[in-house]
């Protein structure tokens, strides 16, 4: 798996730009599972895999393919790019970062420099619109034959396993949703796991900036169940209270009652508990009540369904660092697993 | 000759030269020496001297001084669950610090990240600039493997690589100063000892961000006749209003300073027009902030000029210079130590 999250995160996916990831995914699943299912995409953006069964209740399982990033905004004469967020970015970790374009081109992201501050500006956090993007052009008509107005960029940032288990990348938020869902999918293709439920794989798009493609996955599914794998937001840094890191990486699997756009199925979510119990499995639970996800889009679609959250704890998330730990992925995958074997 | 000046770039930049640990680059320094030199030798406080003799018997002793180091922090404590607690070596913008990746030099290199935390679970209100003892360095690693590699008092740098942009620009840490030790090792490296008009004594230098302390320790020494400074200035494009600054792809600039030798500013001016050489002018009327202020002063009293190579976002891990302006100071100092009637 660790391959795969890899070159998924290495891919340049930005909300509305998932195609690249898609790929990565398509060729995987193709590969893996030349004749089980039935690869899809639909006109959402999404890419979907059906393991049929006849009679057994429908689970769908879900992580988005895109990233945060960037887009060209404006080009200034000088040559500077004036740019806005696609999905929501601290602006703290925006100033100084490398980012790439589309089409190859390099840059970073400058801010007014210290030494023009006033006392006061030099104390407040920088803001995005006094932001902009370097790629060495000194004049538009420089910038205009390398870029456009509406071209994205993404964090340039390379994949590095560090420390004990810990891994950093950009993306990371959700291509570890997408590369557990593709781990999934091979070992049920070798028959090393098996599944009592009717399977659909959902891997959807434009989630960072709200109106994803869960809706029309829903729609289409009409699943029974919803399992989404996402990343969450933590603390876990030194000089935070217990409390208020809300989780801890390489603690296991969160599992959530609540964030801001979703109450989870109390049931389904204590039942993967049980699961995780029983199966020696490591979880922890989301002691906060923030941030939101598909879920909510997916709860909300069709009839409605009955959903449940096993998220990975993240530092640093939507910067270039973003950080998880393996052995909570391997949790996660573990749950999943637990999960759609019924018997247990 | 940009494929020269871009590889010798490249490998300064991979050095880590925090101030106080410039001796770490001392076997890239001699490997981009080659035999261009008649000796090279290590200040007490860790400047390198590079020596190349004119051979005129009566030459004057020309010193040209670029500076090594660069800003960085340094461990000073070791906390639970792999976080460091770091200070600032030099003057450090504290806004440009979380989520940025760093190396930490202990008993190994190791991998680290400066800590953020979610503007959501942040305290209310909390809109200021992190303070350095609110940032920790992320090791990923359990204090008791910690405390085995790390010690307090090891350096840590920023983790990056040359990055290149359009139009020849190029960008990571430490390009101040180490564009213009590349354009002084190239220029001395590219002139025959045959056409050297003085004993050239280039200092590539330690401890400039933290008091400026290497190259004037050096000057005791060698008693240079007249001392040529280089280092980078602020230029445009990054927010700097443009009547304070110098600008990119306008080649290097020669400042005019009440600090610096008013004649000897002048006949570099006047080589520069004269050989139809590329250049720019920034008014510095009190200090440069450069080694200048120190070598002014040493032993009896130097002659000095400044040349400077405009950068832009100064002392962030995007400090970004045209490799035109590094060519166009190699080739200054080259006409300078052949040509110059200084």
């Amino acid at each position: 798996m660790k391959e795969l999250l890899r070159e998924l995160s290495l891919a340049f996916g930005p909300s509305g730009c998932e195609d690249g990831v898609k790929d990565i995914i398509k060729s995987y699943i193709e590969k893996n599972m030349p004749a089980c299912g039935e690869v899809s995409c639909d006109t959402s953006g999404g890419l979907f895999l059906t393991l049929k069964k006849e009679g057994a209740p429908r689970l769908m399982i879900c992580a988005h393919m895109d990233e945060v990033g960037f887009m060209v905004t404006h080009i200034e004469e000088n040559g500077l790019l004036r740019f806005g967020c696609v999905g929501g970015i601290d602006p703290i970790v925006l100033t100084s970062k490398r980012v790439v374009s589309e089409s190859g081109h390099r840059g970073s992201i400058i801010a007014k420099p210290v030494h023009i501050l006033s006392k006061d500006e030099r104390d407040k956090r920088p803001k995005i619109e006094n932001m902009m993007i370097d790629i060495g052009a000194d004049s538009r008509e420089e910038a205009e034959k390398v870029t456009f107005v509406g071209e994205y960029f993404t964090f340039d940032s390379d994949y590095v396993e560090y420390g004990e288990g810990y891994v950093k990348c950009k993306a990371l938020d959700d291509r570890l949703g997408c590369a557990i869902m593709c781990k999934l999918i091979k070992d049920i293709a070798t028959g090393e796991v098996s599944s009592d439920y009717e399977l659909h794989f959902a891997f959807t798009c434009r989630e960072e900036v709200g109106y994803s493609g869960a809706f029309a996955a829903t729609e289409r599914i009409k699943p029974d169940y919803g399992i989404v794998i996402e990343s969450k937001a933590v603390a876990d840094v030194h000089g935070v209270s217990d409390q208020k890191k809300v989780c801890v990486l390489g603690d296991g699997a969160i599992v959530s009652f609540a964030d801001l756009g979703t109450i989870y199925d109390r049931d389904f979510t204590r039942h993967i508990m049980d699961l995780c119990e029983k199966n020696n499995i490591k979880y922890q639970v989301h002691r906060i009540i923030s941030g939101g996800n598909d879920s909510r889009n997916i709860q909300i679609s069709a009839s409605g369904c009955r959903v449940a959250l096993l998220s990975a704890a993240s530092r640093y998330i939507h910067s270039p660092a973003d950080v998880v730990h393996y052995d909570d992925l391997d949790a996660i995958y573990e749950a999943i697993k637990a999960v759609i074997r019924r018997g247990n | 000759m940009m494929e020269k000046i871009k590889s010798t770039l490249v490998a300064l930049c991979e050095e880590m030269t925090v101030s106080g640990y410039e001796y770490r680059a001392e076997n890239k320094i001699r490997e981009l020496c080659g035999s261009a030199f008649d000796e090279i030798r290590v200040s007490p406080l860790g400047s390198f001297v590079l020596v190349k003799k004119s051979k005129n018997k009566n030459a004057k002793r020309l010193l040209i001084d670029a500076h090594l180091d660069n800003v960085g922090m340094m461990v000073t404590d070791i906390k639970k669950g792999g976080f460091l607690s770091v200070v600032n070596i030099g003057g450090l913008d504290t806004r440009v610090l979380p989520a940025t990746e760093v190396t930490v030099y202990g008993k190994q290199e190791i991998y680290g990240l400066v800590t953020s935390t979610p503007p959501h679970l942040r305290k209310a209100g909390a809109d200021s600039v992190p303070k350095m003892d609110e940032l920790y360095i992320d090791t990923g690693y359990s204090l008791e493997e910690l405390e085995k590699i790390v010690t307090i008092g090891d350096p840590v740098g920023y983790r990056l690589k040359l990055t290149e942009m359009e139009n020849g620009y190029v960008t990571t840490s430490g390009l101040d100063d180490k564009a213009c030790v590349c354009a002084i090792i190239e220029a001395i490296k590219d002139v025959d000892r045959d056409e050297l008009k003085y004993d050239i004594y280039v200092t590539v230098s330690a401890q400039e961000e933290t008091g400026k302390n290497g190259s004037a320790r050096s000057a005791f020494e060698i008693e240079p006749d007249i001392a040529i400074i280089t280092d980078v200035n602020f230029a445009s494009g990054d927010g700097t209003p443009e009547h304070e600054c110098i600008k990119c792809r306008g080649g290097a600039a020669v400042d005019i300073s009440s600090l610096t030798d008013r004649a000897l500013t002048r006949n570099i001016i006047k080589l520069l027009k004269d050989k139809g050489i590329k250049h720019q002018i920034i008014c510095e009327p009190g200090k440069t902030y450069t080694n200048n202020e120190g070598l002014l002063i040493s032993g009896k009293g130097v002659r000095t000029a400044v040349l400077s190579v405009p950068l832009k976002n100064m002392h962030t891990p995007c400090e970004t210079v045209n490799l035109e302006d590094i060519k166009s100071l190699k080739e200054i100092i080259k006409a300078i130590v052949t040509d110059g009637e200084l």
